[in-house]
């Protein structure tokens, strides 16, 4: 029983604090570019107005529109209650490992991408197709780099690779997991649309990916697919920390080990946002035909990772 | 009746509906001068008795799973010394089964359309009691024979468009290649009998005696025969040619449940029957599996014609049954047979989630291609709405061949990771290196295929109509509107159930991997796919997405606006709402072609405006990759010193009669000094 109201709390933890993050990073980049900017709970702010909007959907969408943005949002919810936050269990019958988790994020992707084609426009078709031809190169590289660390817990149970990584500190100064990790974290980069992949705060139709995605979508359809995308965000990052930076996670379900756990997480994810800010504010985005040469690095360097492990042992 | 023969009485059942349902079409075709509603009638009989013969090979198979073993049965006195026999065993039940749903729903749906349907329906009953026959078969003869005819009866489907010089030229293409395997196969399988018997266990008493080279070389011709039905690289060419250009069902079984025949052949006769694959058999399936689904994925990808997209797919996913394979033999070699064993189950299961999907695919896609008229994707679109039901089937199969979770593909791509994963942690040998290239093409081509699904169900079915045929598409006979949303619920069902469908195949890889533990795949719960502490449950995922997504949709009611969605105009920045501004299928596909240009050489597209085009070209020249550039230097070589003989061959033809007369002379001459010497 206090396993599913863990799981329950986890994942609403991820479902309320998902706006959030892209709050803090905007906020400290704003302070970064000695500008005001917008407060951190801005997220909130829009989703709540959208709330309020009236949902018009094109003349030429068919049934899908209609179920795709709910749709989305329980992808994601599904794979927020897949992730461990708190504590690094092992998974349960009914729940997914990594490669379901990812199924269901590619599930969630291609669900936008074809809610995007709906009403027929351009702009919709091209970010539908420069999303998904990114996120071809950008998958392998995610997938190769997370069977880095289930060699190392001989397993794809998310809750028991946090724990082999915390059980053996050693590991983690391997080669093969830091390539590991450096591959994963360019892929997050992309997953994110961030800088210097895509431009989460950019205003041009022909830039955009991700926003593109959603351009034709208003009222309660946009609150969800949002929504949904800053859960996917919180996911993945949650993993990147949890797979490969797992201190903190508690390994048996203590209240001070949860609390511990939940500080950790939050600090992390903190410097996380800090380091997003920095790097978009000394960067600049490339030009989209170099984003293959970016994500083809990161399928590199995680192939090279988990090659790397063959010659270590 | 004893159950056994209950048993052989569902395999003569199926055999003999399927042979009933070839003479209903025939008798038809025969009365075609009656009247047209005995016509029609006949045609639905000569349906229904074909589905019948389905259904009933499926029940046999199911039998044969859960443990009834199907007896062989005599049918006739044989050729040249055995009786042939049929039956049932372990092996054959899982592709028995993929091929009884496959056939049953392709029959349903095979709505004849136009000049020649009752000959079509005829063929393809004759090409589902062939591919039934070979499965079946337990006569090496008998086997020939009816995989000899399930290839000519399915290349004379693919030819059946007669206006079509595309088809002609697949056809040429399928025949000479399936020819060329079969011949490969006939040598094997001949050379064998000859030695010890016809039937399947005097042939492996007849490979126990053979020297180990003898009997490696034999294993290798079986391989590369059965390699060309399964389409792999460097044998892949007439697969995409040869599969979208049969009718819409014919598709259907020809990449449902043929391409599979190829991975039963190759686990029969190259596995089974010497009791252990050649050396090296699986590094080289492995690898060839690899470049076989990126290969089929690449091109899946850049692919406008519907059908062949979803034809490449099936390569794509030929290379997956491959790897599967090769995977598991690599693992039984290094002593892990619990882990050959999740690799075995990852083909039964990738071959049966895979057919069932693709079935489903080729039905409902062919069928919106005969309403539009065209399997250009660029004359498509806007179809989900004016064909719902047709557009439902296509969504959901297309999905599961995406291997998305919770449906038919996802399984046996899990379990493959799985075995990949672990068979690396084990070390075994040259595993070692294989593996992370494995998993990088495993898992790439996976990527791939999720952006040639997205195009095809993106470009194809939403959005608006770019043709008029498209816009004026409605769904028209409700029973194949119904047959294809069965097959898609198939392909759920196929999905949902995964666990109850690897713990039926238990039987079926005790009879490859009888030194198995069959505690490897611990299937502890009824809901969840386990290996080694990592759970997949389909039936959790779908439940979790749709339990959510229907909070999802009780918290946007909260909102203050409470009316449902209004229709409006899609805005297109101020420009005429047209067909035109939406995202073609060549442009949808544009950056992969861009990024995979070494390796396709497609050429620049080039679109240039015009007078009087202001927003949108009206005629873009694209060159749509040559799938032949990865074959043309391997069989080259081959095709030129064929061309060669035929050429020496063709001078002694010079149509004079005397010099006819000049060689009977010479031979005779020949033939009295070889006798007297």
């Amino acid at each position: 029983m206090s396993g599913v109201l863990l799981t329950v709390g986890q994942t609403l933890l991820i479902v309320a604090l998902a706006p959030l993050w892209p709050g803090v990073v905007a906020a400290l980049k704003a302070r970064l570019q000695m500008r005001r900017g917008a407060p951190v709970l801005q997220r909130y702010r829009d989703l709540a107005r959208l709330a309020g909007k009236e949902t018009v959907i094109s003349d030429d969408a068919s049934w899908l529109a209609r179920l795709a943005p709910a749709v989305a949002l329980g992808c994601a919810i599904t794979a927020a209650s897949w992730t461990p936050v708190l504590l690094a269990r092992e998974a349960s019958g009914l729940t997914g490992d990594l490669l379901l988790t990812v199924g269901v994020l590619a599930a969630l992707r291609l669900v936008l991408a074809l809610l995007a084609m709906e009403c027929g426009t351009s702009f919709g078709g091209m970010a539908a197709s420069r999303h998904l031809a990114l996120s071809a190169l950008a998958e392998p590289a995610l997938i190769l780099s997370g069977f880095t660390v289930a060699m190392a817990a001989s397993s794809t149970d998310l809750g028991r690779i946090s724990g082999a990584i915390v059980a053996s500190p050693a590991a983690w100064m391997s080669p093969s997991h830091l390539l590991a990790l450096a591959a994963m974290a360019m892929v997050a980069i992309a997953e994110l649309g961030r800088v210097p992949v895509d431009n989460p705060a950019t205003h041009l139709e022909l830039t955009m990916i991700h926003e593109g995605l959603v351009l034709d979508l208003s009222g309660r359809h946009l609150l969800l697919v949002s929504w949904a995308s800053y859960i996917r965000q919180l996911v993945l990052l949650t993993l990147v920390l949890h797979l490969f930076l797992p201190w903190g996670i508690a390994a048996s379900p203590s209240a001070a080990g949860l609390a511990l756990a939940l500080v950790a997480w939050l600090a992390k994810l903190a410097a996380l946002a800090l380091a997003v800010a920095v790097l978009e504010s000394v960067t600049a985005k490339m030009r989209l035909f170099r984003v293959p040469e970016f994500l083809g690095l990161a399928f590199l360097l995680s192939l090279l990772a988990l090659a790397s492990d063959a010659l270590m042992r | 009746m004893p159950a056994a023969s209950f048993d052989g009485a569902l395999l003569v059942g199926a055999i003999t509906a399927l042979l009933a349902a070839v003479l209903a079409a025939i008798t038809t075709r025969m009365r075609a001068t009656g009247a047209t509603a005995a016509r029609v009638r006949h045609g639905a009989s000569a349906r229904a008795l074909g589905a019948i013969g389905g259904v009933l090979a499926a029940a046999a198979a199911m039998r044969a799973l859960a443990g009834a073993d199907v007896q062989a049965l005599e049918w006739w006195p044989g050729f040249p010394t055995q009786p042939f026999t049929l039956g049932l065993d372990a092996l054959a039940a899982p592709f028995v089964l993929l091929l009884g749903l496959v056939s049953a729903v392709s029959f349903a749906a095979h709505a004849s359309h136009g000049r020649g349907g009752h000959e079509r329906l005829a063929l393809h009953a004759g090409f589902v009691l062939a591919l039934l026959v070979a499965l079946v078969a337990r006569h090496g003869v008998l086997f020939l024979l009816a995989w000899e005819g399930m290839t000519l009866l399915s290349a004379a489907l693919v030819a059946s468009d007669p206006t079509s010089a595309r088809a002609r030229r697949a056809t040429y293409v399928y025949l000479a290649m399936s020819q060329v395997g079969a011949a490969l196969i006939a040598g094997a399988l001949l050379s064998l009998g000859a030695r010890g018997g016809w039937t399947l266990e005097a042939m492996a008493t007849a490979f126990a005696t053979l020297s180990p080279g003898e009997a490696s070389t034999l294993a290798w011709c079986l391989t590369a025969g059965f390699a060309v039905k399964l389409g792999l690289v460097p044998l892949q060419g007439w697969l995409p040619l040869a599969h979208p250009e049969a009718p819409a069902p014919v598709s259907a079984v020809l990449s449902g449940a043929m391409v599979s025949a190829g991975l039963y052949g190759m686990m029969r006769f190259a596995w089974q029957l010497p009791g252990s694959p050649p050396a090296d058999w699986g590094t080289v399936l492995l690898v060839a599996g690899v470049v076989t689904a990126l290969v089929g994925s690449v091109y899946a990808a850049v692919e406008p014609d519907a059908k062949r997209l979803l034809a490449w797919s099936t390569v794509k996913h030929s290379g997956l049954l491959a790897m599967a394979l090769g995977l598991a033999a690599l693992l039984h070699a290094a002593a892990q047979p619990a882990l050959a064993r999740v690799a075995l189950a990852a083909a039964f299961m990738h071959a049966i989630g895979h057919g069932l999907a693709k079935a489903a695919a080729f039905l409902s896609v062919g069928e919106v291609a005969h309403v539009v008229g065209s399997r250009d994707l660029e004359q498509w679109g806007g179809l989900a709405r004016r064909m719902p039901r047709a557009g439902v089937a296509a969504m959901v199969s297309v999905l599961a061949l995406a291997g998305l979770p919770a449906l038919s593909c996802f399984a046996g791509e899990w379990l493959l990771l799985q075995a990949l994963l672990h068979g690396y942690s084990a070390g075994a040998g040259q595993l070692r290196l294989l593996a992370p290239f494995a998993v990088a093409g495993l898992t790439l081509a996976t990527a791939l295929a999720l952006a040639a699904c997205a195009k095809l169900l993106g470009v194809g079915f939403l959005g608006r109509p770019r043709s008029a045929l498209a816009d004026a598409a409605r769904e028209q006979d409700p029973l194949v509107s119904a047959a294809l949303l069965v097959a898609a619920a198939l392909a759920v069902v196929a999905g949902l159930g995964a666990p109850q469908l690897l713990a039926l195949l238990e039987r079926p890889l005790a009879s490859m991997l009888p030194s198995a533990p069959s505690d490897g795949l611990s299937a502890a719960s009824a809901l969840a796919l386990t290996v080694a502490g990592a759970s997949a449950s389909p039936v959790g995922a779908a439940v979790s997405v749709a339990l959510f997504s229907g909070v999802a949709v009780l918290l946007a009611r909260l909102g203050r606006v409470r009316s449902a969605p209004r229709t409006a105009p899609s805005w297109t920045c101020g420009a005429p709402v047209a067909p035109r501004s939406q995202y073609s299928a060549h442009a949808f596909a544009r950056p992969l072609r861009l990024l995979f240009e070494p390796v396709l050489r497609s050429g620049e597209d080039t679109a240039t405006l015009q007078e009087g085009e202001r927003y949108a070209p009206r005629r873009t020249h694209v060159r749509s990759g040559d799938a032949r550039l990865l074959e043309r230097p391997l069989l080259a070589p081959l095709v030129q010193s064929v061309l060669f003989v035929s050429e020496q061959a063709r001078r002694l033809q010079s149509g004079q009669l005397h010099l006819y007369l000049a060689y009977l002379l010479i031979t005779l001459v020949a033939l009295l000094v070889w006798g007297r010497g």
